[in-house]
């Protein structure tokens, strides 16, 4: 791992010699970028390698057949999964150097889970408040108000002081969505967030979702909903075996699959 | 009423055991010593909560060097009588030199400091019973904080919550949601082995119950003494019994979705718990 050098592998001519003072969010470099990403769990290498580089207010949808990487990729960015190799770097951050303040890159990624995580003995607005108050020492009165703009954000308005066992699973998913929203992150990352919902209820979250992508906000999607890949998506990849095998605009990749393997997948979904 | 009192004292059972005259008398030197085995019991129990917290996060920590005596020390104190720990400590503590040089510094510590019992006994006599309880209750918080779903400690930290806030703020909450009605029966054990500081001189409730009965050479002192502990008991394990039917209505009734049932594990074995057959 080459930890000592500053500079992305794959992107030594950029200038991140020193984090801090060169990235922008608007001079058009990467929020997020992945170089050369490996990750193995024992003898098992999950990740051979990983490329990628994510703009500002890109809609990034990750495809694949299950055990292809996918969701450790997505958990290598806020590093809930330590990285074996490679580099992974948030704006100016390397997040994967031991010096690295994890709990400083976290603040500003959001991340929602398949199983929505919900603290199960705080309310809606008690779930979106309470690390905004611990994290970003918000006041409560404060807190209070950001919790209720982004629940009404995703239509929960009339359910902040509700229980997450007394709300859907749809409903409890968009509260994880606004939990992540009020920490005002840069970037968002949804993990399969509607594979525990029942059919009916995927809609709703998949609609916050867009208005999310529409507003601009920067989001790497793991997801089988292949409409909403094609429809919100700024560029689809797609994953087999730990590595990537396709990427590109949802037409590209839907439309004119040039591996055999995305065709297979492609086959296979729809 | 008279000859109803004359025909019950003429079997021996009702008698030697149940004899209105010894119960009478017995009865207020037991109320008496109510409040000392209480003492013991509640003292001892809110003693024991860090105790049993810090051994908790030891055996669950990284590195053996922290794992391996909270792992031995629990081992040991649950795996040997009560009775032994108490001799142990008790007389123990009493041999050790700087004990006497103590007592010596600061006589106060041999005057009546509440219940007409010196400081000396509730010092040995707590110790030995926190320390014993902490041990079981290290078990009831691992059990209980393992029992999270992990997705709980990694969507707070995905905040950006550090670990120890995460523990405090969300992690903690629901343990101890979960843990209440073990740990309430784990006070009525300790309640009830408060008893067996009598052997060492403490008077509580069994030593006074043991003195009137050597006195009058009748069990009935004893049976008061049962009454007592029972009025704490039965209707704290009653409670208990409500509060797990509540708890598992609240966290099995229209919460959890599927995925995430199937992601939980069952609560370990520690939990499960029936307190009159736990020790």
């Amino acid at each position: 791992m080459s930890n000592k050098s500053n500079t992305p592998a794959s992107a030594a001519t950029k200038s991140h010699a020193a984090p801090g003072d060169s990235w922008s969010p608007t001079n058009g470099q990467p929020i997020v970028r992945i170089c050369d990403l490996k990750k193995s769990f024992g003898a098992v290498e999950v990740l051979k390698g990983v490329d990628i580089d994510i703009k500002k207010s890109e809609v990034v949808v990750i495809l694949g057949p299950s055990g292809s990487g996918k969701s450790t990729l997505l958990r290598c960015v806020n590093r809930l999964e330590q990285p074996t190799g490679g580099e992974v770097w948030f704006e100016d951050i390397m997040v994967n150097a031991k010096k690295t303040d994890i709990n400083e890159v976290r603040k500003r990624i959001g991340m929602v889970f398949q199983s929505f995580n919900l603290f199960p003995h705080l309310t809606a607005k008690g779930n979106v408040m309470i690390a905004q108050r611990k994290v970003l020492k918000r006041s409560k009165a404060e807190a209070a108000r950001i919790a209720m703009e982004q629940l009404d954000r995703v239509g929960l308005g009339d359910r902040v002081d509700y229980y997450p066992a007394q709300l859907s699973g749809g409903q409890q998913q968009r509260v994880a969505i606004a939990r992540a929203l009020a920490m005002n992150p840069h970037v968002m990352l949804f993990d399969e967030v509607t594979s525990a919902l029942d059919p009916e209820l995927v809609r709703g979250v998949l609609d916050v979702m867009k208005e999310l992508a529409d507003a601009g906000m920067t989001m790497i999607v793991v997801t089988h909903e292949m409409g909403f890949a094609r429809e919100v998506a700024t560029r689809v990849v797609f994953m087999d075996g730990g590595v990537i095998v396709e990427e590109g605009t949802p037409s590209e990749v839907f439309d004119n699959p040039q591996h055999e393997r995305t065709k297979d997948f492609l086959g296979h979904i729809s | 009423m008279e000859s109803f009192l004359q025909w019950w004292e003429t079997f021996p059972i009702t008698r030697l055991f149940f004899s209105f005259e010894v119960m009478q008398g017995a009865f207020p030197v037991i109320l008496k010593a109510f409040p000392v085995s209480l003492f013991f019991g509640v003292a001892a129990f809110v003693i024991a909560i860090p105790g049993g917290l810090l051994l908790a996060f030891m055996k669950m920590g990284r590195t053996r060097l922290v794992r391996w005596p909270a792992t031995i020390y629990i081992d040991v104190v649950r795996g040997t009588p009560l009775f032994l720990q108490i001799l142990i400590v008790y007389f123990g503590v009493a041999t050790l030199p700087f004990w006497r040089e103590m007592i010596v510094a600061y006589p106060w510590m041999k005057q009546p400091f509440l219940f007409g019992i010196d400081f000396t006994f509730y010092l040995r006599g707590l110790t030995v019973l926190a320390l014993n309880s902490s041990a079981y209750m290290a078990e009831i918080f691992r059990a209980g904080i393992q029992s999270i779903h992990k997705g709980q400690m990694e969507a707070a930290r995905s905040l950006g919550m550090p670990t120890p806030i995460a523990m405090a703020y969300v992690i903690i909450p629901q343990t101890i949601r979960r843990i209440l009605p073990t740990l309430m029966s784990e006070f009525i054990l300790l309640f009830k082995d408060t008893a067996l500081l009598s052997a060492v001189g403490i008077a509580e409730m069994t030593l006074r119950a043991r003195e009137f009965a050597a006195s009058t050479f009748n069990q009935s002192a004893y049976i008061v003494a049962a009454a007592f502990y029972l009025l704490i008991t039965i209707p704290l394990g009653r409670f208990v019994a409500r509060l797990e039917d509540k708890l598992a209505e609240s966290e099995g009734g229209g919460g959890a979705r599927p995925d995430e049932d199937a992601a939980q594990p069952p609560l370990p074995p520690v939990l499960t718990h029936d307190h009159m057959n736990a020790r």
